[in-house]
């Protein structure tokens, strides 16, 4: 202490104060940007060219953050294309993802009996509770989108060959990673959509041949998803993906610096990996150039997502969980529908008539034993995913030149329609046009459903409070109910049937031309309304029926914003 | 396609990445700022969204679990509950926001049903308490039954979110409660145990018409206190005998009687109910109005006509 206070009444004396300060306050900003001193950081800020030797490579060499940071990148890489900066965006999001979920642990409990509470104080007890909330949802399906994207770029410009092929394979586990993040954090609202949209994705694992039951028991930790699922779906998404994430991106990251950023493929000889010897004349600095040019990416992206919430997304939260009540048209979430329409795949071949397709099923239940939910659900789905992993192992061209991968490219624009496809044909109105993988009830129920959804919104919660007239109306094309609004709302529910009386839906029924409907609209209590949709029809058999679908409407229950 | 080349190999200049950057940075700020400004209010709002769809859902309970024995509009079944939706019972609310969109209940006349009884919580508090626990022991003559557990924990149907969301919606009848003489009231604590009166003594032929009613399944759909018989898809018909003369007096009979003649006397128009369901429709039955078609129509086939005599003959009695 006494020799540290020598030395600086020595430098005061000698220097002066003013001066003194100044260049002990520089050492510790120095220290702190881990060899960087004001004047170079006010340099690198002013877009001053380096001095020679390079001081902004020093952080690299001395900091732990900058040094697993490469010092330069190749001039080719720095522009949208080849990496349109979709490995960036991925870490961004994750890192995203970590800060807003942080702040959603806070108020949440992985209890049945208080996770869905805990959502509602979140969003009208909690200050930027609902922000935070649709952020950490926005960015999670934008993770998946990117991620996705960031794959298909590498495969596109062959980036996945030689020497990169763990690099993939790696890749390939944060992708799956992505996914069940994404997937375990489904259930954690504890609402129907959670409920169920988790329920149809754990039933796949009981299906399992020979291990089903007690992998399932793994899973939810009892035959079906209760306290224990949720518990356990909690610390899936909380600690054991976050952790396998970290991990994966450590390795992933350090080859992508370890190999370079591949270059675009025509700038190299075939077979050849020139991404780690860049000539000095074109190499970008990592300081002050890429730093900044990611930041920017950070900024926008970033400020995309926080406009996005405040202005048009809102993330769903239903009705609270309910084993005993399954909502009509229950998906998987969106990146699981090819999932779900390869369920529905001997029913879908087009043109086939439905006999043809239950000696299908019963052809792969016969000869190897499955029912179509193991082969399609448990065989083929992980299977298809499962070929991403050993894309860099069999491909065996060792060009990275588009036109020298004619045929690679074709089989994975192949595979991305028919993800494509099989998504379509998992939701429950199937592939436009041919209709296929289409799942619906009677027609009439089917117009229940479209104005009165179990669960969402719909056209009926949708109309204002103010807008319903207490009294029973026939559906009709001139309704005079007096309220312009339930007009409107009684003449779309009437142009719905009609088309549904002429336009048979993909199976093939339509609901009876004498079908009438008619729209009730009761009292309950002060400032609470039963709208009553009831449909007669004729069922299949010729027999008279009555469809009736009710919801109660509240005058400040907000729907309509 | 060299629009498409100048795009994919822009690289943005130091000046224009340190803008973009700084004015994403301002943009975020300024959504938070916002959202920080106003936030206040807004959870207010969206806390009284979620009370309103918390009476939705209320609702649908109560219609399903609830509506049985204390009646579609709340005000009571005879025999099996009483009303909920009484002044007595609810008080009266009022509904109070301030600038905030802060919204409180204030309680404009308390309940005097929790005073009678003694209970010291809210309104609320009791309600849960009681659709939970129950009653579990029989406190008045003027019920066949006591309040049954609703609670998943005791046994029940129901879940501790959908309790609370029936009690939202039960103290949302204190808005506009029925005036107290248009609901059936509890008797106050310690009278309800009074003796019944003493039931008219049944002549044999009557006894045996009980046993009909009890053999042919009347019971499961008509609720007739005393015998065990608690159906509420139809009418309670505890007081036939005395309704039924009410009936055929009654204007509505007249008006809307089909395809049957009328009956003149008490005992003529309980067995056209019995053997012509269809011919006249009550208005109120204890799950909402009453439907036609739903009572079978072949108790003629059914019964021999002494048996048929002998319940006519019981429900007559009824009074």
């Amino acid at each position: 202490m006494a020799i540290v206070g020598q030395k600086l009444v020595k430098q005061i004396q000698t220097t002066g104060l003013k001066a003194t300060v100044a260049q002990r306050l520089d050492d510790a900003f120095t220290r702190f940007t881990a060899g960087l001193s004001w004047n170079d950081v006010r340099g690198i800020l002013r877009g001053d060219p380096p001095a020679k030797p390079n001081p902004r490579v020093k952080p690299h060499t001395e900091g732990f953050w900058f040094h697993i940071r490469p010092t330069f990148y190749h001039e080719a890489v720095t522009t949208l294309y080849p990496t349109f900066r979709l490995g960036l965006l991925s870490a961004l999001f994750f890192t995203f993802e970590i800060i807003t979920g942080i702040f959603l642990m806070i108020f949440y409990t992985p209890s049945p009996t208080y996770a869905y509470g805990n959502m509602i104080d979140i969003l009208t007890n909690v200050p930027f509770g609902k922000f935070m909330r649709d952020l950490h949802r926005l960015g999670a399906e934008a993770m998946v989108i990117v991620v996705t994207l960031h794959m298909v770029r590498t495969f596109v410009t062959g980036s996945y060959k030689k020497p990169r092929q763990f690099t993939w394979f790696t890749g390939v586990v944060l992708l799956g990673v992505t996914l069940f993040l994404s997937f375990s954090g489904y259930l954690l609202p504890w609402d129907q959509l959670a409920f169920w949209a988790v329920t149809i994705g754990t039933s796949m694992a009981d299906a399992v041949p020979g291990i089903g039951p007690q992998l399932n028991l793994l899973l939810r930790g009892a035959p079906d998803i209760g306290a224990g699922g949720l518990l356990r779906f909690y610390l899936f998404h909380v600690v054991l993906f976050p952790l396998i994430g970290v991990i994966f991106v450590a390795v992933h990251y350090y080859k992508v610096v370890r190999f370079g950023i591949s270059l675009p493929p025509e700038m190299e000889a075939v077979g050849e990996d020139t991404a780690r010897k860049v000539p000095p004349e074109k190499r970008v600095n990592f300081l002050p150039d890429i730093l900044t040019n990611e930041l920017m990416y950070a900024g926008v992206a970033f400020a995309v997502l926080a406009v996005s919430c405040a202005t048009w997304y809102s993330a769903p939260l239903e009705h609270h969980a309910d084993p005993l009540v399954t909502p009509n048209h229950t998906v998987a979430p969106w990146y699981f529908y090819w999932l779900q329409g390869l369920l529905k795949i001997p029913h879908m071949i087009p043109f086939l008539p439905t006999s043809i397709a239950v000696e299908v099923d019963r052809f792969f239940a016969n000869v190897f034993g499955l029912t179509p939910k193991v082969f399609w659900g448990v065989i083929v789905g992980p299977l298809m995913f499962a070929i991403l992993f050993v894309v860099p192992y069999i491909d065996p061209n060792p060009s990275r030149r588009y036109g020298d991968r004619k045929i690679m490219l074709s089989l994975g624009a192949l595979f991305a329609v028919a993800i494509i496809y099989l998504s379509l044909a998992g939701i429950p109105t199937g592939v436009p046009i041919t209709g296929f993988g289409y799942v619906g009830g009677d027609p009439a129920s089917e117009v229940g459903q479209a104005f009165i959804p179990d669960e969402g919104i719909g056209p009926v919660r949708r109309l204002p409070y103010e807008q319903y007239v207490v009294g029973k109306f026939a559906i009709n094309a001139e309704p005079n109910t007096g309220s312009a609004g339930l007009d409107r709302l009684i003449r779309d529910i009437h142009n719905d049937m009609e088309a549904r009386k002429v336009r048979p839906d993909p199976l093939g029924k339509t609901l009876s031309a004498d079908a009438t409907g008619s729209l009730e609209v009761k009292q309950i209590q002060a400032d609470l309304r039963q709208v009553i949709i009831t449909i007669d029809y004729t069922d299949v058999n010729g027999a008279p029926t009555q469809f009736k679908k009710y919801t109660f409407l509240h005058a400040q229950s907000g729907y309509a914003d | 396609m060299s629009i498409l080349k100048k795009i994919v190999t822009y690289r943005p200049s130091f000046t224009v990445r340190i803008l973009t950057g700084l004015i994403s940075m301002l943009i975020l700020l300024s959504v938070c700022t916002f959202i920080g400004l106003a936030d206040q209010t807004r959870l207010n709002v969206r806390a009284n969204e979620f009370n309103a769809r918390s009476i939705e859902v209320g609702a649908k309970v109560y219609f399903d679990q609830c509506a049985r024995c204390h009646g579609v509009n709340g005000e009571g079944v005879e025999g099996l509950g009483p009303a909920l939706a009484s002044e007595h019972f609810v008080g009266r609310i009022e509904l109070v926001r301030d600038n905030m969109q802060m919204q409180t209940i204030r309680v404009v006349q308390p309940s005097e049903r929790l005073k009678q009884i003694g209970w010291q919580g809210t309104l609320r508090d009791y309600i849960i308490a009681v659709t939970e626990a129950g009653i579990p022991i029989k406190t008045s003559n003027m019920w066949d039954v006591t309040h049954p557990t609703f609670s998943e924990r005791l046994g029940g149907p129901l879940r501790g979110d959908q309790i609370r969301n029936v009690a939202d919606y039960i103290i949302n009848y204190g808005l506009d409660p029925l005036p107290n003489d248009q609901a059936l009231l509890p008797p106050a604590p310690g009278e309800g145990m009074a003796p019944r009166p003493t039931p008219i003594p049944l002549t044999p032929a009557q006894e045996a018409g009980r046993e009909v009613y009890l053999a042919k399944g009347c019971s499961a759909c008509h609720a007739i206190r005393g015998v065990g018989a608690q159906g509420a898809i139809g009418p309670n018909l505890s007081r036939m005998g005395a309704v039924a003369e009410e009936r055929i007096a009654s204007e509505s009979y007249k008006n809307n009687l089909k395809d049957q003649p009328p009956a003149t006397t008490g005992a003529e128009y309980i067995r056209q109910s019995i053997l012509y369901p269809n011919a006249y429709i009550v208005a109120q039955c204890p799950q909402g109005p009453c439907q036609a078609n739903l009572m079978p129509q072949n108790y003629e086939q059914q019964m021999t006509p002494e048996e048929l005599n002998n319940l006519v003959d019981y429900l007559n009695a009824l009074r």
